[in-house]
């Protein structure tokens, strides 16, 4: 839940989703769920010229397991922030492991 | 004596009102010839002991064949069928003796046919037609009312019999429904009239109209109690208890007598009571409405009470038939319309007329599921939001916490969006709770029994919080007898493919606190897990204490700061500080200290530990300083113009993270903290620290508090004269450094905290160690004025600036050097 907790926080900010097809979709995030599936409005694929068939396309969609990278700003992500929870993360699943 | 036996072969009375006695009675029970449904007739009968029915015909038939033609009858007014029945007793007693000549012969004449007729008529089984039958008959002959007496007769010689409604093979009318005479209805009222305590029914809720029937009956009474004998009623003998029928007889009409009677049998009396408010307080029995207000109308005794009753009633009665003649007045009334009138009229009809359609062909559906029903499968819809998103009060305490703690924390720091865009489920689940709840709210007050559902809802929900929280505990179920296990899974614990068992001796710590870097690492680690904890320790606070001693609080808090000081040990033991000097090469916690992780948890560190361990930590950084990577790998060899990017980054670490907090420290510390710390620092190799940023800075921050403390005037005298004394041996051992106490050259510019650092010795010094300081550093100062002469003004006069903070402090200024 750690990626979705965190991804949730950079609704209405800017992202650059790398497909694993290679596509790169710029747009703003408007949602993610827990299987990180993306939402993204107001999109422009980098590479237009190559995928012209996206030029018109708006917003998309896309499936989180179709997702390779996502390319965050750095400035929205609180590092210290991110390392305490991804401690927490650990240690629940540490638990977790220890119960199962 | 059933019904439809004499509807049928009667045509008069089929004719009559009385051969569908509910319906059209209930309505308007005096208005003769309207078409009613023999069939429907039936099927109401067949829900109720037909006695009301059939004693409700009888009395009609009084009243039409008998007394129609009688000037009572005719001169009352049709709204009040009370006086109208009254009048039926009157003429009756007008005839009484004739009557009663005509009763005993009857009764001589054939006993037993009577009791064959009376008996089965408590039925009214379909089957008993025939007595029914007979029976009317006999009420059409003008000796209908002998006939009747006779029926006490036979009744007051065998008494046994007399409940007549326990004839065997045919179910037993409740006692609630039994017909009573009018005699035993007027015995009642007047009872309860008079006693008013005696009579009063628990299960019967007073209703309305009950308070209307005393005054009626005792006018009835009045007339009644002069012919008593003719009082038996001649359609309901049967129903009669043995008491009324024999007494007629054997005692003429004395009624003080009776009521007597009455008094001496309060269960005799209560039953009438039970009857009259039967029919007018059809509300609370609304499953035996119909049958109960068809008994009330039917009833020949109880209607004459009950005249008034059906007006009153009415509204209710007659809500049927006023629709109806409604609808008739519509097309009158649309005939005035103008034609868009009309049409927006027939438009809205028709519209009006698909809506209740609709709603009606809904409604056979209509109490399909029971509210338990409906409850249920909330349950289970709620149940299942709980197990797809956990527990929605969860979130913001404990695991609910851990599980989105980045995301619940940022939006605290960073003020994000309050509504969840990304968890529209946990949100739905609060909010679908809080709609129930407002639901059954507005219902709450009235109703007892939905604010026991509600909480009972709310149980069962938490329940199900429970439950749905307790199940990834057990994400294996072992069938009995199988061989293997089914494993759960769901979006939040998915199937571990892998389980390895973990056994706590795999994991054992190595004995020795070595300073390798797994192992630092580790402790770094720890220490983050527990200051965790106790952050979210803190956020558990309980609430303040208040002036009135709350024992559960005071427990509360106990427990809290126990708990807290628990943390605090553990997290101090695990920072290493403690540790002994020199038995490793390098100390843990400077070891710590060494890595990024340990740098920045300081600060946090600092805020959950008290004041003398702040003071320990200070101490261990300041005795080690020298050995601190900050101090040692930042060393500037010579020739060197600039540290290595890496170590630049981590002094600027060190700077932002650790020397803060010391700083804050520091700056709140006594005089004899602040010698001790400087005596300490005499104590290891200042020439290193003083060529290094992060030990220079530390200097200038102990030297300028002790001046601010000086200043302040709050020093002990004694105290002054141990930090002077210091403060000569460090500068005498500081001395030979100061002139290369400048990183790298002239030109890098960054030194700005060695300038401070001069400034800070210069002001605590004295004439003659001021001399020598401006001795040691007078080429840095030449120089940077020389370079400041050829830079931009604002680069100059930055440099110049900086210079000149050391100048001041010893009473120069540049512009006597320039």
């Amino acid at each position: 839940m750690l990626f979705f907790s965190f991804f949730k926080t950079l609704v209405d900010h800017e992202v650059t989703v790398e497909l694993k097809n290679d596509i790169q979709i710029k747009g703003t995030l408007k949602s993610v769920d827990q299987y990180l599936n993306i939402k993204l409005d107001d999109i422009q694929v980098v590479e237009e010229l190559k995928y012209p068939h996206m030029s018109s396309v708006k917003n998309v969609f896309i499936r989180g397991s179709v997702v390779r990278y996502v390319h965050l700003p750095g400035s929205v992500v609180d590092t210290a922030l991110l390392e305490d929870a991804t401690r927490r993360e650990a240690s629940s699943q540490a638990s977790k492991t220890k119960q199962g | 004596m059933s019904f439809f036996g004499f509807d049928h072969t009667l045509p008069r009375d089929r004719g009559h009102d009385t051969s569908a006695p509910g319906f059209s009675q209930a309505a308007d029970p005096f208005s003769g010839a309207r078409p009613t449904h023999y069939d429907d007739a039936l099927d109401f009968e067949d829900t109720y002991d037909g006695l009301g029915d059939e004693l409700d015909e009888g009395d009609d038939a009084f009243n039409d064949d008998t007394f129609g033609g009688r000037g009572e009858a005719a001169v009352t007014p049709g709204k009040q069928p009370v006086g109208k029945d009254f009048d039926f007793f009157g003429q009756t007693a007008k005839v009484a003796g004739a009557m009663n000549e005509e009763q005993l012969r009857f009764s001589r004449q054939q006993p037993i046919s009577k009791v064959t007729s009376a008996q089965p008529s408590p039925s009214f089984a379909p089957p008993a037609a025939k007595p029914v039958k007979t029976g009317y008959e006999r009420y059409k002959e003008l000796g209908y009312v002998a006939d009747m007496r006779v029926d006490a007769d036979i009744w007051g010689t065998a008494p046994k019999r007399a409940p007549a409604q326990g004839s065997p093979g045919l179910p037993p009318p409740p006692a609630g429904r039994k017909m009573m005479s009018l005699e035993e209805v007027e015995a009642a009222i007047r009872a309860q009239t008079k006693k008013p305590a005696e009579s009063e029914e628990p299960s019967q809720p007073p209703s309305q109209h009950q308070q209307q029937y005393p005054a009626l009956v005792q006018q009835q009474q009045y007339q009644q109690n002069h012919h008593q004998q003719f009082q038996q009623f001649p359609p309901h003998p049967q129903q009669q208890h043995q008491q009324f029928h024999v007494q007629p007889l054997t005692e003429g009409p004395p009624t003080p007598h009776r009521q007597q009677r009455d008094r001496k049998q309060p269960g005799i009396a209560q039953q009438p009571v039970h009857i009259l408010q039967r029919g007018p307080s059809v509300g609370p029995h609304g499953d035996k409405q119909t049958t109960v207000l068809q008994n009330s109308n039917r009833h020949p005794g109880i209607q004459e009470l009950g005249g008034s009753r059906s007006h009153a009633n009415s509204p209710g009665h007659r809500s049927h038939p006023s629709n109806g003649r409604q609808i008739i007045t519509h097309p009158t009334q649309l005939a005035d319309l103008s034609e868009e009138d009309r049409a927006k009229f027939l438009a809205e009809d028709a519209k009006r007329a698909k809506r209740n359609h609709k709603i009606f062909l809904m409604s056979k559906d209509n109490g399909l599921m029971t509210p338990q029903d409906k409850n249920f499968i909330t349950r289970i819809q709620l149940q299942q939001l709980v197990t797809a998103t956990g527990n929605p009060n969860e979130h913001g305490t404990g695991s609910g916490l851990s599980e989105d703690f980045y995301y619940q924390v940022h939006n605290q720091i960073r003020g994000g969006p309050r509504q969840n865009p990304g968890q529209p489920l946990s949100n739905f689940a609060q909010t679908y709770l809080y709609q129930t709840g407002g639901r059954h709210s507005g219902v709450r007050r009235q109703n007892r029994g939905g604010d026991n559902h509600l909480q009972r809802m709310e149980h069962q929900v938490q329940r199900a919080v429970e439950a749905a929280k307790n199940k990834p505990k057990n994400k294996q179920l072992v069938i009995e007898g199988s061989l293997g296990k089914i494993s759960f899974s769901n979006a939040k614990t998915p199937k571990p493919l892998l389980n390895f068992k973990r056994t706590e001796n795999d994991r054992k710590a190595p004995a020795v606190t070595g300073s390798d870097r797994k192992t630092v690492l580790a402790d770094i680690e720890k220490v983050y897990s527990t200051l965790m904890e106790m952050e979210d320790h803190d956020r558990h606070n309980p609430p303040p204490l208040h002036n009135d001693v709350d024992p559960e609080l005071v427990g509360r808090h106990m427990d809290w700061r126990e708990k807290a000081e628990k943390l605090n040990a553990k997290l101090w033991q695990e920072l290493k500080v403690h540790e002994p000097i020199g038995d490793t090469e390098i100390h843990p916690f400077i070891a710590y200290l060494s890595f990024s992780k340990g740098k920045k948890s300081i600060q946090r560190v600092f805020r959950h530990i008290t004041h003398e361990q702040r003071t320990t930590i200070l101490t261990m950084i300041v005795v080690h300083l020298d050995q601190l990577d900050v101090v040692r790998q930042a060393q500037l060899l010579t020739g060197e113009n600039l540290l290595n990017a890496s170590i630049r980054e981590n002094v600027e670490l060190f700077s932002l993270a650790v020397l803060p907090s010391l700083f804050t420290y520091l700056g709140d510390a006594p005089l004899d903290i602040v010698t001790g710390v400087l005596g300490l620092i005499l104590s290891i190799n200042v020439d290193i620290i003083s060529r290094t940023r992060v030990g220079v800075s530390l200097l200038t921050m102990v030297l300028s508090r002790a001046e601010l403390l000086k200043q302040g005037g709050e020093v002990d005298e004694q105290e002054w004269t141990q930090w002077s004394s210091t403060y000569n041996q460090f500068f005498n051992v500081l001395e030979p450094t100061l002139p290369s106490i400048f990183p790298g050259t002239v030109n890098t510019g960054e030194d700005i905290y060695v300038w401070q650092f001069l400034a800070a010795i210069g002001i605590g010094a004295s004439p003659e160690q001021q001399q020598r300081l401006v001795m040691a550093v007078k080429d840095r100062v030449m120089e940077t004025v020389t370079l400041a002469k050829t830079l931009p003004p604002a680069m100059s006069n930055q440099r110049l600036a900086n210079v000149n903070l050391f100048m001041r402090s010893i009473g120069l200024d540049v512009e006597l050097l320039a």
